[in-house]
């Protein structure tokens, strides 16, 4: 009995001397930017992309663009969107372009905590130097909007924050961008809008219970989305056993009208009124023809 | 022998014509009959799709034959087929058609008034061919986008938000713009209220 007691005790302190050294673990690397100057106008555009305005946007309540509050349901609780006006209390208006170019491509904040991944920082680790500088030039276009964020409601045990170190560290590739010069400028546009800004995985690819992103499964749908949602397999081999050509997959993505005249519901209508509905042709075309070709 | 073989193929004809005939998994009554209103419309937003990406020639006609099965399918003709609680399987209606009656609602009247307009806008042919209408949407993308309006004009481009206009505004549209408009109502409508298969 006391043997126990004392295993019990010893299993305690490890997992407190584990705690506080995760508490203690300073995550995120200093941040160089090559790019000074960003452009606003690309920077909007790249917003539309990325979803930063579809998901940081709670239209329905009638709240100003970008200041948050909108509810994602996951099986790890609910997430909420955060506040990316620039509002220096309740948004980003005290942040400087690194701490930005950090929480964007690091998953860190600030103060130097990690995101939950349903920000999907890991797609935008791949964002050059010079769509940060965009974005960035962008979001300080946006009208200040005093709405305090709301606390994450998460479950315990993935409430313990400190808990994302290791999820990170295990599970981010922090790799930039490389295009691959066998193939042509559009394929890599493609590419990098697809695996990068766009973050087309990070609903078409299924999770594991730990939330990561099963490689081997690559862009075959998933079912548990939030809300119930389902996502369709956009493999290579899927979209053309479809019948989705580059003509058809770039008007859908413009209009939200499928090759059998159904149109898109669920997120993916979303995705399209808010996000690639914005897109240039040039842009479709790269989406398009890297879908289509990536797998051969 | 040879009477068997046609017993078996007369029995597989039957089994590959009610797969067919099912393929909406068996559904009766006013579930049947709003899968088949939805099936017309979509055969018709299929071959006016095709027509907006250039790949058949314009057809002001088939125009106004596609908007008059929009018109004859939307309104009230539409929620009248969705009594509360209608969500048995096969259904892909979700129990938020009768919590947000109301929106539910003005989005099939919606599609109602824009099918009433593509009438009328049916000889106003396209605004510009399939190509073209892109780099056209790039420019007025990237200017919606722009710097103050990043978010302000934003929020008014998205779907649920836009200002209801009526049919005698959108006779003066082209057409490809007015049936963009009508898509993008069923799109916002199946966004909210239908249930996503994979």
């Amino acid at each position: 009995m006391k043997k126990l007691l004392l295993l019990a005790v010893a299993g305690l302190a490890f997992a407190g001397v584990a705690v506080v050294a995760l508490q203690q673990w300073s995550i995120g690397k200093p941040v160089t930017l090559d790019i000074k100057l960003g452009d606003p106008n690309r920077g909007a555009y790249l917003a539309r992309m990325a979803g930063c305005i579809t998901c940081h946007t709670n239209t329905e309540a009638g709240d100003p663009p970008l200041a948050g509050g909108l509810a994602l349901p996951t099986q790890f609780g609910t997430f909420y969107s955060p506040n990316l006006t620039t509002d220096r209390k309740t948004g980003m208006g005290d942040w400087t372009v690194k701490d930005f170019a950090r929480a964007v491509r690091q998953g860190v904040s600030p103060a130097g905590e990690p995101y939950y991944p349903a920000f999907p920082y890991p797609f935008f680790t791949k964002l050059t130097d010079q769509d940060i500088a965009d974005l960035w030039a962008a979001f300080k276009t946006v009208p200040a909007a005093s709405v305090p964020s709301k606390t994450q409601d998460i479950k315990f045990p993935y409430s313990f924050r400190d808990g994302l170190k290791l999820w990170r560290a295990a599970f981010v590739d922090f790799t930039p961008f490389e295009p691959d010069p066998s193939k042509s400028e559009l394929w890599n546009r493609g590419k990098y809008i697809v695996e990068g800004v766009a973050h087309c995985g990070a609903c078409h690819t299924p999770r594991n219970l730990a939330g990561v992103r099963q490689i081997e499964l690559r862009f075959t749908g998933a079912d548990g989305l939030p809300e119930g949602g389902k996502s369709s397999p956009i493999t290579t081999k899927a979209l053309k056993e479809n019948g989705w050509e580059i003509n058809t997959l770039k008007y859908a993505l413009k209009t939200g009208v499928q090759p059998d005249g159904d149109t898109f519901g669920g997120s993916m209508g979303e995705v399209v009124r808010d996000g690639t509905s914005f897109l240039g042709d040039d842009d479709l075309t790269a989406i398009a023809t890297y879908l289509l070709e990536k797998d051969q | 022998m040879k009477k068997m073989k046609i017993a078996a193929l007369a029995a597989g004809v039957a089994v590959a014509a009610s797969a067919v005939a099912f393929a909406h998994g068996g559904a009766t009554g006013i579930y049947k009959e709003r899968m088949d209103a939805m099936m017309a419309m979509r055969k018709d937003v299929k071959s006016l799709a095709t027509m907006m990406r250039g790949e058949i020639a314009f057809d002001a006609e088939a125009v106004r034959q596609a908007a008059a099965t929009f018109k004859a399918h939307s309104g009230q003709t539409m929620t009248a087929l969705f009594p509360e609680g209608t969500t048995e399987k096969p259904s892909e209606a979700r129990p938020e058609i009768w919590q947000e009656w109301e929106t539910f609602a003005s989005l099939a009247d919606q599609l109602h008034t824009y099918a009433e307009g593509l009438e009328k806008a049916a000889d106003n042919g396209l605004a510009m061919s399939g190509t073209a209408l892109g780099s056209m949407m790039n420019v007025k993308s990237m200017m919606m986008g722009s710097g103050a309006n990043m978010m302000g004009t934003g929020s008014a481009m998205m779907g649920n938000t836009q200002a209801m206009m009526s049919a005698e505004e959108l006779a003066g549209m082209p057409a490809d713009g007015v049936f963009n408009m009508i898509t993008k109502t069923c799109s916002s409508c199946h966004t909210k209220f239908r249930i996503e298969k994979k």
